[in-house]
């Protein structure tokens, strides 16, 4: 489950460098993204002479760039709608699960007793690849949308709830003391300390079920959407439009991208107090 | 009020853990507003003696009370300060300290847990840092709001555990003064029950020296503390008196060590 990498960078890394002259500060950073830049540009430049060289134009399987950009501009309205219909699948789907995986990961974690009943359970479930729900939803599910936001549910669900579980498990032994010494427990014990002690788990897990999230969204899609991401490019496949499919894909790399990294940022916010 | 009434009472308290014996037929009685200090090698189970006082562990045999009644799990009336900073890092030293006030006076309003909160936190010499949190602070001052926290559950009873450990000697003398400030001037009078492997800070500190020998942790010397206060350190240090108890202390200990020795 924790297999798909997350864009987790080290915290406060910025607070690491040592103030630099602000003419030396913009060359260090040019300098520090040197090979970031340099893999874009090779990137780039294979794509550009691919299409334009290797692959002729009897062959529109890889388009152009200019194309792909001609054909991003003309689709920006569609795309647009389609974003809009997709994050009305997604975000209660992922809001649901994160509230519902944090609630129970944290109370699971914190109960010995309730870990052996439903660890078990867990192990089983949380690996099945939550797209092979995507047909048996589609079938069961009254609508396209409920059976979509049903499986970014699923999906998003296990990674959180396993690791605001493991959060808890993992609390510190100082910070369990102390809260005994204060008396605090139940309700106020979760919420003033478990919870604050397992959000760096719970990230973790969030940006895992994000990306799941996404994945599964597009993939729904695929099969039974009238509109969205997902919906786009296959739709432009069935008509061979490849600048629209590439288009597509890459305007839905930049939405899950944005995505993720307004994620980490609420992130790096939440847990500012972490050395 | 009698001495009965009020006081720590141990009757022998025996641990152990994983079939070790931590803890030996441990019997201890404290009188209301004494300042004991428990000495012993490190490892010698004077921590876990401190946890049974709070609570946080049980006897395997014998009986703990405080104020006659049986110690049975956590309690308000009895605030403890551990070595490692046990402030909660996501909250403000104020959010920290006002969690305290709010369960020793569930009645206060917010405002009034957050005033007083910044009452203890004046106390301990935090004015500078109180909307601070604890990554920003130092271990001294990390645990100078531990100690408000602790003061701040209004506690009548104070479990220290070698909360000075881990700071340089400078702040350790500081807090040490502090904690003497807070004791001498509280009213009424509370006990504290101090962990320390120093000898030097338990005959600082201490109306009384109980030491425990090793593996396991038995009472092998139990010594009062004459020192007039308020001590002063460079005179104490120097006097022929507690030099005589430093003596008597180190042989204490040196012959627990020998006897260990010889079962082994």
């Amino acid at each position: 489950m924790t297999s798909v990498t997350t864009s987790l960078e080290p915290l406060a890394a910025d607070s690491t460098i040592p103030p630099a002259p602000r003419l030396g500060k913009t060359l260090v950073a040019i300098w520090q993204w040197r090979d970031a830049a340099l893999v874009w540009i090779v990137l780039f430049a294979a794509w550009y002479s691919t299409s334009h060289f290797v692959v002729t134009s009897a062959n529109p399987l890889l388009p152009t760039p200019e194309k792909v950009a001609e054909a991003l501009l003309a689709s920006l309205p569609e795309l647009w709608k389609g974003t809009l219909s997709s994050f009305t699948i997604l975000v209660p789907g992922f809001l649901a699960a994160t509230l519902l995986g944090i609630a129970s990961g944290l109370v699971v974690g914190t109960s010995p007793r309730l870990q052996r009943a439903f660890f078990p359970f867990a192990r089983v479930a949380a690996p099945i690849p939550p797209t092979v729900y995507v047909p048996y939803a589609i079938a069961v599910l009254p609508t396209f949308h409920l059976s979509a936001m049903f499986v970014v549910f699923i999906g998003a669900f296990w990674p959180v709830f396993q690791n605001a579980a493991a959060g808890a498990h993992a609390l510190e032994a100082r910070h369990r003391d102390a809260a005994r010494i204060l008396g605090l427990s139940g309700l106020e014990y979760h919420w003033r300390v478990v919870f604050p002690a397992a959000l760096p788990h719970i990230f973790s897990g969030m940006a895992v079920g994000l990306a799941f999230s996404f994945i599964l969204l597009t993939v729904a899609e695929l099969f039974g959407a009238n509109a969205g991401l997902g919906r786009f490019v296959q739709y432009y496949a069935d008509f061979a439009d490849y600048p629209r499919m590439v288009a597509g894909i890459l305007y839905t790399g930049l939405v899950t991208f944005l995505a993720m990294t307004l994620l980490d940022r609420i992130r790096r916010r939440a847990l500012f107090w972490l050395r | 009020m009698t001495a009965i009434l009020s006081s720590l009472s141990l009757r022998d308290v025996s641990f152990s853990y994983g079939g070790t014996s931590i803890l030996d037929r441990i019997t201890l009685d404290i009188p209301q507003g004494q300042f004991v200090t428990l000495l012993g090698a490190s490892g010698s189970g004077k921590s876990t003696l401190l946890r049974l006082l709070a609570g946080l562990a049980e006897p395997r045999e014998g009986e703990l009370r405080w104020q006659n009644q049986p110690i049975k799990g956590p309690g308000l009336d009895r605030g403890v300060v551990f070595q490692d900073y046990s402030l909660f890092p996501w909250m403000s030293l104020i959010d920290n300290v006002a969690l305290a006030v709010a369960k020793a006076k569930p009645a206060s309003s917010r405002v009034q847990r957050r005033d007083e909160a910044i009452d203890y936190l004046r106390k301990v010499g935090l004015d500078a840092a109180l909307a601070k949190y604890p990554f920003e602070l130092s271990g001294g001052m990390q645990q100078r709001a531990a100690i408000a926290r602790a003061l701040a559950l209004g506690s009548p009873l104070l479990l220290m555990d070698e909360p000075f450990g881990a700071l340089d000697p400078v702040n350790r003398a500081r807090l040490q003064d502090l904690v003497l400030d807070i004791w001498e001037t509280a009213l009424p009078k509370k006990t504290i029950v101090f962990v320390t492997h120093d000898v030097d800070e338990a005959l600082y500190l201490g109306d009384r020296v109980v030491i425990l020998g090793a593996s396991p942790a038995r009472v092998i010397a139990d010594l009062p503390v004459g020192f007039v206060r308020r001590r002063d350190r460079q005179s104490l240090y120097h006097s022929a008196d507690f030099h005589a108890l430093r003596e008597q202390i180190a042989e204490a200990l040196n012959a627990d060590t020998l006897q260990l020795l010889k079962a082994a």
